[in-house]
């Protein structure tokens, strides 16, 4: 009837539905730290898995439990990647049920979401990776990302700390980033154990061990970890001489829709689900709320 | 837009009319006191449709984003999942929406239907949603203490949006048509030309009704400067945030309030359903996390964070409206008197309170 509103905004064409989650199967789980697995899975439907599988580093996907609920959650797989994965920290009642899951159940996902890493735009920059505990999971796209376009990236950095060594995430992965000559690695925990022989300390006092250069000119930093870690990074890398615009990070907040229509992860004037996840600090200082 | 005259014993006819044409037609009712509400019209309870009522505090937005809609079917059958998505696709008419709802109805269509992710249940419902706005001209029956739409730009006499306007002229009611669907209407004998005259008189009644609303002084721009600017002090958000008690109750009736959250629940052994349900900002769980984080913990923040998404330049921008519609709901309704009009108050006395004169 009263419908010119209907034609203002986007061009999209035919209406589909965005809150329509697809079936996906479960391939199967890896364990990774206590309370942490990975997931691997694909679409029942091959048409909707190769659409999925064009998502950006740094986006993320709306994973259903029929009977508890959706809950956001970040991409670690890099697109380059075949396989595709969640790697998921048990926390409430539907990542609970995730976790029981077995090879060959079914679940449903809607995505990918978000605005994810312009990794393009940083082509001939230096990168730094700064991480702390799952932080890594967000982060991990990147890196393999950045790893696989090496020749478009001058040097690359990756410091990473967890509490314990117990809890360092894709332990493989790190030990093929530290073996690799591409890539500058640094490991820290906050507590070490026996087996432990690498640095101890939280993840800043990385930046200042001896032989440890972290370029600033020209560079872009990726930091992700839990907020008591993140405002101390930011305040080494400022004082580093890093300009706040060349700090990224991903926010998340509690989600309903992914696409910004419920409300909850708003803040400011950001959606975090569709003008984010990922946010320069100089974004973030300006939105005004806790990370 | 072009307008037609209407005898006063006429005007129930539209109601009729568009019952023929197929349409469930939803239109207001009074019970005792202030007791209003919109319900589906029947043969039986035709005749006591009210056009001159206090506007029903809870509010029509619910034709087009229901309380409660389910928006998934679920069932698990030997171990396969089918997902069905339902919608509601029937006709439906609604007779005697107010202005400032109307403001309200293309605020939502700006925000599900505008931008890039288009919610198809929101349109569905929309577009088969025709809307026949009666103009608040009885300063005793329409206009209650809390309304301020003349303060919002939305009232008393809506622009546009509506396929059918009404307008009560004293001894008979002019239509205005906004849509060719509300024109089309005008095939029916009841509608008569109108005259020039009565266009004068319509203006005429409109600015004596304005004269007639309680709170006329909601100083919209100057808060939204404030709001945008980043000018209001953290004292004034925690004297807002200490009168909120944290009910709800304003997000509840208004009419321009978009959040959800979204629920699944059992209907069967095999069964659930997705739905989705009115959230509200101002209640501590909206942004809590699960493991419990919650960034915004005080009181204070959440109303901040409601008045700044219905005030910031930005949203209005991208909405082309505002978030509020000056229909006075959230002040009736709230206990703390922290509504609307109050807030808007509140914030200018305190930005003027800061103004440092010193005599010298």
């Amino acid at each position: 009837m009263n419908c010119e509103a209907h034609s203002a905004g986007s061009p999209v064409a035919a209406t589909e539905n965005i809150y329509l989650p697809k079936l996906a199967v479960l391939d199967r789980v890896s364990d990774n730290i206590p309370e942490v697995k990975t997931f691997f899975w694909h679409f029942e439907d091959a048409a909707e898995q190769a659409q999925f599988r064009r998502f950006r580093p740094g986006q993320f996907a709306q994973v259903s439990l029929f009977g508890l609920g959706e809950f956001p959650a970040s991409l670690p797989p890099s697109p380059t990647e075949d396989e595709t994965f969640f790697t998921i920290r048990q926390v409430g009642s539907c990542t609970a049920a995730l976790h029981q899951l077995k090879p060959g159940d079914k679940f449903a996902v809607r995505g990918p979401y978000g605005n994810g890493f312009s990794m393009e735009d940083y082509y001939g920059k230096n990168l730094v990776f700064v991480a702390g505990g799952i932080g890594l999971i967000p982060l991990r796209s990147c890196i393999v990302y950045a790893l696989k376009h090496r020749d478009q990236y001058q040097r690359i950095q990756i410091f990473y700390g967890s509490k314990t060594p117990k809890e360092l995430m894709y332990l493989p992965n790190l030990r093929e980033w530290q073996q690799s000559a591409g890539v500058e690695c640094y490991l820290t925990v906050d507590r070490a154990a026996d087996s432990w022989s690498g640095n101890v300390g939280v993840v800043g006092s990385l930046f200042k061990k001896p032989g440890v250069q972290v370029p600033v000119d020209n560079t872009m930093a990726f930091v992700c970890g839990p907020p008591i870690m993140f405002r101390f990074v930011i305040k080494d890398l400022l004082a580093m001489g890093f300009r706040e615009g060349d700090i990224v990070s991903t926010l998340e907040r509690y989600m309903k829709c992914g696409v910004g229509k419920c409300g909850h992860c708003c803040i400011g004037v950001a959606y975090v689900c569709v003008d984010g996840p990922v946010f320069t600090y100089e974004q973030i200082k300006k939105l005004g709320e806790d990370i | 837009m072009k307008a037609r005259m209407l005898e006063r014993a006429d005007v129930l006819k539209i109601v009729d009319l568009l019952r023929q044409q197929g349409y469930e037609v939803f239109a207001p009712f009074s019970g005792r006191g202030r007791d209003t509400w919109f319900d589906l019209v029947n043969d039986e309870n035709r005749d006591r449709i009210q056009v001159h009522l206090p506007n029903p505090y809870y509010p029509p937005k619910r034709f087009v984003l229901p309380h409660i809609e389910r928006l998934l079917k679920v069932r698990r059958s030997n171990g396969e999942i089918q997902i069905e998505p339902t919608y509601r696709e029937r006709k439906r008419a609604l007779f005697g929406i107010r202005s400032c709802d109307l403001a309200g109805i293309w605020h939502l269509d700006r925000f599900y239907l505008g931008r890039d992710f288009r919610d198809v249940y929101y349109e569905k419902r929309r577009k088969n949603l025709f809307l026949v706005n009666v103009v608040c001209t009885d300063p005793e029956r329409d206009i209650g203490e809390e309304c301020f739409c003349p303060c919002a730009d939305t009232g008393p006499a809506a622009r546009d949006h509506f396929d059918l306007q009404l307008m009560d002229l004293g001894g008979e009611f002019m239509a205005v048509a906004g849509t060719p669907a509300g024109e089309a209407l005008f095939a029916h004998s009841m509608f008569k030309q109108g005259t020039e005259a009565q266009v004068e008189k319509r203006h005429a009644i409109l600015s004596e009704v304005r004269k007639r609303f309680k709170t006329t002084t909601s100083w919209f721009p100057a808060t939204v400067r404030y709001v945008s600017q980043g000018n209001i002090l953290e004292k004034t958000w925690e004297d807002i945030g200490n009168r909120c008690l944290e009910c709800g109750g304003c997000t509840y009736v208004c009419p321009a309030c978009t959040c959800f959250t979204v629920s699944d629940r059992q209907v069967g052994p095999d069964e659930i359903e997705r739905v989705r349900i009115w959230d509200a900002c101002a209640l501590s769980g909206f942004t809590r996390m699960a493991g419990g984080f919650n960034p915004r913990r005080a009181v204070h923040d959440r109303r901040n964070r409601r008045f700044f998404r219905k005030l910031a330049h930005y949203f209005i921008q991208r909405e082309l409206s505002m978030a509020c519609v000056g229909c006075g709901r959230c002040a009736a309704v709230c206990h703390g008197d922290v509504g609307m009009p109050s807030v808007v108050e509140m914030i200018r006395r305190a930005t003027a309170a800061n103004d440092k004169i010193q005599p010298v």
